[in-house]
């Protein structure tokens, strides 16, 4: 159990959005403002860290048979925790995620390192596993929006920074507003996922040629 | 409830609030089972057939069961239960007496189990507080708009494997780069409102 | 408190209630399968390519146990599981040859372009636009349609721009005849190594402008075979297989070189100087023979 490949693995090589390709839903629906994304992300980050170590714990009580079900019941009752949590003290966030924050029980991301990870691997190594997908899940999701609210209006950090105005590095009536709508969430993850398989194949091409 | 809300529903299922090129639901079956078209196809009715059945389950289950004793905040862990259960005892009885339903469109009930548009559907209908005939009306709809999106989806995708690609874009970046662009395309509907 | 009790209650006993409904649901409606399915299926090649008719491995495993096709249906898996499937059924296999796909043509760059395509890279798509951008409307095209259906990785498109299967790795699936739009590609048996690389039926002049390695059918393959295996039909040459003894004559005598294995400069020249010996010995011997003729008379 290595944590600094876990940390490796979980930002990089095999970063749940962009590598593994899972939680695309949420990914684009989600991103058009920073105060959304941080929300989301750090959200997703407790929520699968916790049905992480749950699912581990119970790894080997649980019949083969119904283990979906059970995995899709833990993490579930941590959804409705997470969902109650935020409605009571962060109102705001949870209107904005609107109905993306109890889908996160059917994110593809936590119930597939449930399968993936956590049915065969300890408390331990779940835990981190949960905390390194989950930061990069948000590390994408962060770029994401970043990138999209500063082409698409020119704002910097929308609901977080400054008072929760954001920064407005240029006006906004020369921003791109296509990138704020559906379409540019499919472009603008389109060109992070063809970013990154350019880096991780640029290594091994680097090796051929030698 | 009168024919033209139903109607207007529908209309903005189907076109103006698409459920994957609006509101982003689905997307991950979305971009997995459209590399063929016939699979795309299957995909996409047995998610009309699942969406339809889960909204009229989950809406009579939160009528009857979660406002009658107020436990609303158990939306989220009782609809998951019922749809799983819903679609497990759809693939027994789907195999035992149509099997050649089964065979056509067996293989994609156990993806539609985590796939956000059929619970999103249900939230939806909660969210919108329609009645019983709106919900079923709203989830089959909804899943026919799934259906139009991915099999128009895997019509292009077919013909982009021929296409020239630069290396880092094939694969995922071009098809959502497709979709981005259908997307576009759908805004086209926005605002359409034909019944009010 | 109240509340959560009911809480528990509630949900306790949904999943009660759904767990029964589900049991229930598992015995009702159970379909029962031959467990000798099971057994078949895992002697069958897994790779779904439809060779057998059927669609995909499951359905040909139930298609065995049901008696419906033959314990050898499964080509890609080869003589071994096929006894063993015959095993399991309960019946004995009959022997069967190995055969493997042979793409009956080898222009590429010998043949003549009609225009410079550009489009989508497909046999079938470019097929359909002015019939192609071949002169020879028989040819094959080389954008790999056939190695694109092949699941085996036995089609390639070899050297000279044609598509050439390997009988090694071919398990006669057929799928790359089913994707040629030209239909070249036929199934030959494996131990056979003469086949005639070319489908073109035109004859003479028509056949030599649009390809430099067409077959003419003049005939003169017909003519040197000693054991009646090649005959011209519509202009082109077939091969009898079961007549066929692989002595490579036929390739060597050829004009145009469009038999395959296509003898090199070298072997042809060699057997050029062998015909002429044998032919200067014929004349010697007639000669021969006629003077032995006119002696007695004188």
């Amino acid at each position: 159990m290595n944590i600094g490949k876990q940390f490796k693995e979980g930002l990089v090589t095999n970063n749940p959005v962009l590598v593994q390709l899972l939680g695309m839903c949420s990914t684009m629906a989600i991103t058009t403002s920073f105060f959304n994304g941080l929300g989301m992300g750090l959200s997703v980050l407790i929520i699968l860290t916790l049905s992480n170590i749950i699912i581990s714990a119970i790894r080997k009580i649980v019949p083969d048979k119904i283990r979906i079900a059970m995995f899709i019941v833990v993490i579930a009752c941590f959804v409705t925790c997470v969902d109650l949590s935020l409605q009571a003290f962060v109102p705001a966030l949870s209107k904005a995620l609107g109905v993306f924050l109890p889908l996160i029980v059917v994110n593809c991301i936590i119930l597939g390192r449930a399968e993936a990870f956590c049915y065969k691997n300890g408390v331990l190594a779940s835990t981190f596993d949960g905390i390194f997908q989950g930061l990069g899940y948000t590390v994408v999701l962060l770029i994401m929006c970043v990138v999209r609210e500063f082409l698409g209006s020119g704002a910097f950090g929308g609901g977080v920074f400054n008072g929760g105005k954001g920064f407005q590095i240029f006006p906004e009536q020369y921003g791109a507003k296509i990138l704020t709508l559906p379409v540019g969430g499919f472009i603008c993850l389109a060109c992070l996922i063809a970013a990154m398989q350019w880096a991780l194949t640029r290594p091994k091409k680097k090796e051929e040629s030698k | 409830m009168e024919i033209t809300s139903l109607l207007s529903i529908s209309l903005g299922a189907i076109l103006v609030n698409n459920f994957i090129f609006s509101q982003f639901l689905g997307c991950c079956p979305f971009l997995g089972v459209s590399k063929k078209l016939d699979t795309a196809m299957g995909m996409g009715i047995a998610v009309t057939f699942v969406m339809g059945l889960a909204s009229a389950i989950t809406w009579i289950v939160n009528e009857f069961i979660l406002v009658k004793f107020d436990l609303l905040y158990m939306q989220t862990v009782v609809f998951i239960l019922v749809i799983a259960a819903l679609v497990q005892f759809i693939e027994m009885f789907l195999q035992k007496s149509m099997p050649a339903l089964y065979t056509a469109l067996g293989i994609y009930l156990p993806l539609i189990t985590t796939n956000c548009a059929v619970l999103g559907v249900a939230l939806l209908n909660v969210q919108n507080q329609y009645n019983f005939i709106e919900s079923t009306v709203y989830g089959i709809t909804g899943g026919l708009g799934f259906l139009l999106a991915i099999v128009l989806f895997a019509a292009v995708r077919e013909r982009n494997v021929f296409a020239d690609c630069p290396k880092c874009f094939e694969g995922f970046p071009i098809a959502l780069i497709t979709a981005g662009l259908m997307a576009l395309s759908f805004m086209g509907f926005s605002g359409l409102s034909v019944w009010g | 408190m109240n509340n959560i009790v009911i809480a528990i209650l509630v949900l306790g006993i949904m999943g009660g209630v759904f767990g029964l409904i589900l049991a229930i649901a598992s015995k009702v409606f159970e379909v029962k399968k031959d467990p000798r399915e099971e057994e078949i299926l895992g002697h069958l090649a897994g790779a779904n390519c439809g060779g057998c008719g059927f669609a995909g491995c499951s359905a040909c495993a139930a298609a065995i146990v049901a008696g419906k096709a033959p314990v050898n249906a499964c080509a890609p898996a080869g003589g071994e599981n096929a006894a063993a499937i015959a095993q399991i059924m309960g019946v004995s296999v009959g022997a069967t040859e190995k055969k493997v796909a042979f793409v009956r043509c080898n222009g590429g760059t010998n043949a003549k372009k009609r225009y410079e395509y550009r489009g989508v890279k497909d046999c079938i798509g470019a097929t359909k636009i002015a019939a192609g951008p071949l002169d020879c409307s028989f040819g094959c095209l080389g954008f790999g349609s056939c190695v694109e259906a092949c699941k085996f990785g036995a089609m390639s498109i070899g050297p000279n721009g044609t598509a050439v299967a390997d009988p090694e790795k071919c398990t006669d699936c057929m799928a790359c005849a089913a994707a040629c739009p030209r239909k070249l590609i036929t199934a030959v048996p494996y131990a056979s190594k003469v086949h005639v690389a070319c489908s073109n039926k035109d004859k003479g002049k028509a056949a030599t402008s649009v390809c430099a390695a067409s077959c003419i059918g003049c005939g003169l393959c017909e003519k040197n075979c000693k054991f009646d295996a090649i005959h011209v039909t519509d202009n082109l040459a077939v091969i009898d297989y079961a007549k066929c003894k692989n002595c490579k004559v036929c390739t060597k005598v050829c004009p145009r070189g469009a038999i395959s294995p296509i003898p090199t400069p070298e072997e042809k020249e060699k057997f050029k100087a062998v015909m002429k010996a044998q032919a200067e010995k014929k004349a010697e011997a007639a000669a021969a023979a006629k003077a032995a003729e006119d002696a007695p008379k004188a």
